[in-house]
């Protein structure tokens, strides 16, 4: 029964599936209460340009990868605050122009079609031990700061104006969210590929949200629900040869549709 | 202008001179000058879109003047850094998004986040000042409650209790009661007048309903673009500024009709 575990390839794949499954849920609590939940696929496509980037350059495409998705929240996040453009708007525009340039540069790279396939929806198969670390370093980093920051994020996901005359660093706070879902995504793409990563971010905090529980079991539920679907996704996928990504977000959809018939008012 | 009573406070908490306030080449705010002292209990009253809110916004720094200057305890706002000693209870207080994953508790609990250390537990202090803002104002029953699933005016009062969480010397609201019924909207009143009075917290708030607080308010601001500042409002009938009080306030009551 545990022949899946026999497999190093899995076993790498199952840590960075738990690693990302808690970045993306806990993080993406934060994102859905912003009404960001969009940004998370603009920051995927973005992500997509550094794995290009990489793919082409000879670099570690992870790595570029996380360069360029922070240096678009960033962008993102100036944007929005700095200039009459509604948010949404400025998302679509960056997630179009991102997947252009990335498609622009693989296309000049000619060969490298394939690699940049398993970016765009996730393969378990792909999962080396250098990811692992890179994933393991940026994620804890990740982590730590949601966590270090979490009430004043929180209330700033409330009411971010009060928040700011209460003296909470509100700009200070909106860049460190977004950065760190930036990295979060970035990690992400290798799993669950940039095309799916949106739905694990967002779907488990919608999914808990219908508990109507306080802020603090949101998160639990939202994790627990991630957790679950990404090993319930990567064990299928494994035994009946399906692609790791679409399985797990499937999964994840299947929780929510749950969660919203079990709670129906 | 009329001496002001509490002008024997040395430092008022805000200091506006020459404020003007103009967006896209429109005048909302032209020339504002008051002060704020400790201890006071201000109605704010005007005309929809007079700019009362904008005036709250700019003393809280959440908008930028365009010109003249605004001090909070003799500091520039960009230097100020105590904001606890502020707090604010916007428009929308009661209007909270329902589906908001926080209980009462979670929302009072926000009231002490800006006192709180990086990784910080609430310490005992932490816990105390927000049971103790829950207790104030009655909610301590509610505290497991889910904010979406409370009254308008049990929500008021958990916006009230966050402000009080961080033991502010000042508490601003504007217009709180939109969405209170009127039963909450008296308590309301005979709360923030207990507040002023026996914990010397400053009140400045803007209202629609100046008539029922008359009796409690120290002074009247009536901001219409530009501010009148009326010190005495029991005697409101001699006051000079009585002719354009009346034009602003039949204004008001009109408008206020209209919206229910």
């Amino acid at each position: 029964m545990f022949e899946i575990f026999e497999y190093e390839f899995m076993q790498r794949a199952f840590v960075a599936g738990i690693l990302i499954a808690t970045l993306a849920s806990i993080s993406g609590t934060f994102i859905v209460l912003r009404r960001y939940s969009l940004m998370s696929e603009t920051l995927a496509h973005s992500a997509l340009v550094g794995v290009a980037v990489g793919l082409v350059a000879g670099y570690n495409p992870l790595w570029v990868a996380v360069f360029v998705a922070v240096c678009s929240a960033w962008l993102i996040e100036y944007l929005r605050s700095s200039f009459a453009i509604y948010s949404d708007a400025i998302l679509s525009i960056l997630l179009s122009g991102s997947l252009a340039t990335a498609i622009i540069i693989v296309s000049l790279g000619g060969a490298f079609n394939n690699s940049l396939f398993s970016y765009l929806f996730g393969s378990i198969l792909s999962v080396s031990s250098e990811d692992v670390v890179t994933i393991l370093i940026f994620g804890s980093i990740a982590l730590v700061l949601l966590i270090a920051f979490s009430k004043e994020l929180y209330f700033i996901a409330y009411d971010e104006e009060v928040a700011k005359t209460s003296g909470i660093r509100v700009k200070f706070l909106n860049f460190l969210l977004v950065t760190v879902v930036a990295i979060i995504i970035a990690l992400s793409i290798r799993v669950v590929g940039s095309l799916l990563i949106g739905a694990l971010m967002v779907i488990p905090t919608v999914a808990a949200l219908q508990y109507r529980v306080g802020f603090f079991n949101t998160v639990l539920i939202s994790l627990f629900i991630a957790l679950f679907s990404v090993i319930a996704g990567m064990t299928l996928s494994f035994y009946f040869s399906l692609p790791s990504g679409a399985t797990i977000v499937l999964c994840v959809i299947s929780i929510f549709i749950a969660s919203l018939v079990i709670n129906k008012k | 202008m009329q001496v002001n009573a509490y002008s024997k406070f040395k430092v008022p908490i805000f200091d506006v001179k020459n404020l003007n306030f103009s967006v896209r080449g429109q005048k909302i705010l032209s020339s504002i000058s008051l002060e704020i002292f400790n201890g006071e209990y201000i109605a704010i009253i005007g005309p929809n879109g007079g700019g009362k809110t904008t005036l709250i916004r700019l003393l809280l720094g959440l908008n930028k003047p365009t010109d003249g200057s605004i001090k909070l305890y003799g500091k520039k706002i960009k230097d100020f850094k105590e904001w606890h000693k502020i707090g604010y209870v916007p428009q929308r207080a009661s209007l909270v998004d329902e589906n908001f994953p926080a209980t009462v508790e979670d929302i009072v609990k926000m009231g002490r986040v800006s006192k709180l250390t990086l990784f910080g537990r609430m310490s005992k202090e932490d816990k105390n000042a927000v049971e103790d803002a829950m207790n104030k104002m009655d909610i301590l029953d509610l505290k497991d409650k889910m904010v979406g699933t409370l009254s308008g005016g049990q929500r008021q009062r958990v916006m009230i209790a966050r402000a009080l969480a961080s033991h502010p010397e000042i508490l601003i609201l504007d217009e709180p009661n939109t969405g209170v019924d009127m039963v909450s909207q008296k308590n309301f009143y005979a709360l923030l007048a207990k507040l002023n009075r026996d914990e010397n917290i400053t009140i400045v708030f803007i209202t629609h309903d100046i008539g029922v607080i008359a009796n409690d308010i120290g002074r009247l601001f009536t901001i219409n673009q530009k501010a009148t500042i009326c010190n005495n409002p029991k005697e409101t009938l001699s006051c000079e500024e009585m002719s354009e009080l009346y034009g602003i306030e039949a204004h008001l009551i009109h408008n206020h009709k209209h919206e229910h």
